[in-house]
């Protein structure tokens, strides 16, 4: 069922393709509002792993606080696998994606749509978790610089996990073949991302010089992996 | 057949692989001067830097052959692409494990995490390894080729970020191949390379790097060529497979 006339890979978005966009992340929040079940899961499978650490941890209240952060992105990253499976294992269950597939819309929308309504659903999660952390760590996640270092690392990952999710739910092994795939193409991404959030959870504000380097990394992974998802997506959707 | 012997071309790149190893063999300890501070350890590192350019050159090759597939899907682009990112991994993991033989004297561990290159190297190597989970996953040939090109485009994504996080992030263990880094903590490491300053001791280096690199781009490209070769007899016996099946169904109906 493939549109020869949709399939070009590039096209410049103008106001159909973002009524599509919209379309699609409109149908996903309204699925999502009506049956809770990414969010929900997301969130349980988070508090589950973070107690579960705080228990490992527990003998040294100071050697938790140094390691938050890094469990902070782990949690972010792990729950992310769930919810990326959970949001294009519905598409398939219910067979939407064909029919999403034979509409006359661009595959790059079906995709820009999915990473931002997926990347919704992580950014509640991140909501949550942030509280969480504020109260189990005592460290300022709060601040405004946090959260968009959190908000920057989430499109990237996701807009790496929607392209890497949408294979391997059309394989044989699905579920279990995403984090082997998707977290080490995630890394390079999560590395810098995680030494942002590190160094503003000193009393002092880092420098913006300090934190120039790993921002423009973060940046160019988002930019990058966006554009190649943007162009190859037509290709993992065609069946 | 004609298939069981080497063509012309595969010869005349394994000879030049075998031929060009053995003078970088020669050159890196014989020509190459003894490092100051480190001494033969050092000479290592001629293999480490050639088997780490390959590696880089080898994913971009995988790229190109990516793009190329989903351009216009064919089962050549598909084997340059499989090709390509299993010997770069191969150059890969004599890198890391010529760096880690090296970190031993200089850092006095084989590992350290807090090295920027060995951390994205590592992260690069998990990134393609995954690269046969995803083949290894899917039956459909068609299908494979399209998500390995599809997988192998993003992955590239990881070797930019690797080069881009080498280039601007300070690492303050990690020797800069051109330059040097001077780093009172660990003085030795870092002044090992010093000699790539203009010197006469520090041509001869690069002049035998030179050598080591060049050497190692043949020795790619003599196994790139053995690799297809290899997946075309491959592509024969299942295609002979099939056939004597099919043969034999219709004997049997």
């Amino acid at each position: 069922m493939s549109e020869k006339e949709n399939n070009s890979s590039f096209i410049i978005p103008n106001s159909a393709f973002w009524s599509s966009v919209w379309a699609i992340v409109w149908k996903d929040l309204q699925i999502e509002k009506h049956t809770r079940q990414i969010v929900s899961v997301m969130i349980m499978f988070s508090l589950v792993t973070v107690i579960m650490f705080n228990f490992a941890l527990e003998a040294n209240l100071a050697a938790a606080r140094e390691v938050a952060t890094g469990l902070l992105w782990a949690t972010i990253l792990l729950a992310g696998t769930l919810g990326l499976n959970r949001s294009l294992a519905i598409e398939r269950e219910n067979q939407t994606m064909e029919a999403i597939l034979m509409a006359p819309i661009n595959r790059s929308a079906i995709y820009l749509g999915k990473v931002i309504s997926t990347t919704v659903f992580v950014l509640i999660l991140e909501a949550i978790l942030v509280f969480i952390f504020i109260i189990f760590f005592n460290k300022p996640y709060w601040r405004p610089q946090v959260i968009l270092v959190l908000f920057l690392g989430t499109i990237g990952y996701i807009a790496a996990g929607v392209l890497v999710t949408s294979m391997t739910i059309q394989t044989r092994t699905r579920e279990v073949l995403l984090p082997v795939l998707l977290l080490p193409l995630s890394l390079p991404l999560v590395l810098p991302a995680a030494t942002i959030v590190s160094s503003y959870m000193f009393p002092q504000l880092p420098e913006l010089a300090e934190i120039q380097t790993p921002l423009s990394l973060v940046l160019v992974y988002d930019l990058l992996m966006l554009a190649v998802g943007f162009l190859t997506y037509h290709y993992v959707v065609e069946s | 057949m004609e298939l069981t012997r080497l063509n012309r071309n595969v010869r005349i790149l394994n000879w030049a692989a075998f031929v060009t190893i053995s003078i970088a063999l020669l050159i890196v300890f014989f020509y190459a001067p003894t490092e100051r501070t480190m001494g033969n350890v050092q000479r290592i590192f001629y293999f480490h830097v050639g088997a780490a350019w390959v590696g880089a050159v080898a994913f971009f090759i995988a790229l190109i052959a990516g793009a190329s597939y989903l351009r216009r899907p064919s089962k050549k682009w598909d084997t340059v692409a499989v090709a390509s990112v299993e010997i770069g991994l191969v150059f890969l993991t004599m890198a890391i494990v010529a760096g880690s033989v090296w970190g031993k004297p200089a850092w006095n561990t084989w590992w350290n995490w807090s090295s920027v290159r060995l951390t994205t190297i590592t992260i690069a190597w998990l990134t393609y390894a995954a690269y046969f989970m995803l083949r290894g996953a899917i039956e459909d040939e068609e299908k494979r080729g399209r998500f390995a090109a599809v997988y192998v485009i993003a992955a590239f994504v990881t070797i930019i970020l690797s080069y881009l996080s080498i280039r601007f992030v300070n690492d303050l263990l990690h020797p800069v191949v051109v330059g040097g880094t001077a780093n009172p903590q660990t003085g030795q490491a870092a002044d090992s390379l010093q000699e790539f300053a203009p010197g006469v001791e520090s041509t001869r280096m690069v002049l035998s790097l030179n050598a080591s690199v060049i050497a190692f781009s043949f020795l790619y490209a003599a196994w790139m060529v053995n690799r297809i070769r290899l997946q075309r007899f491959m592509d024969e016996a299942s295609n002979l497979k099939m056939r004597v099946v099919s043969r034999l169904q219709g004997d049997l109906s």
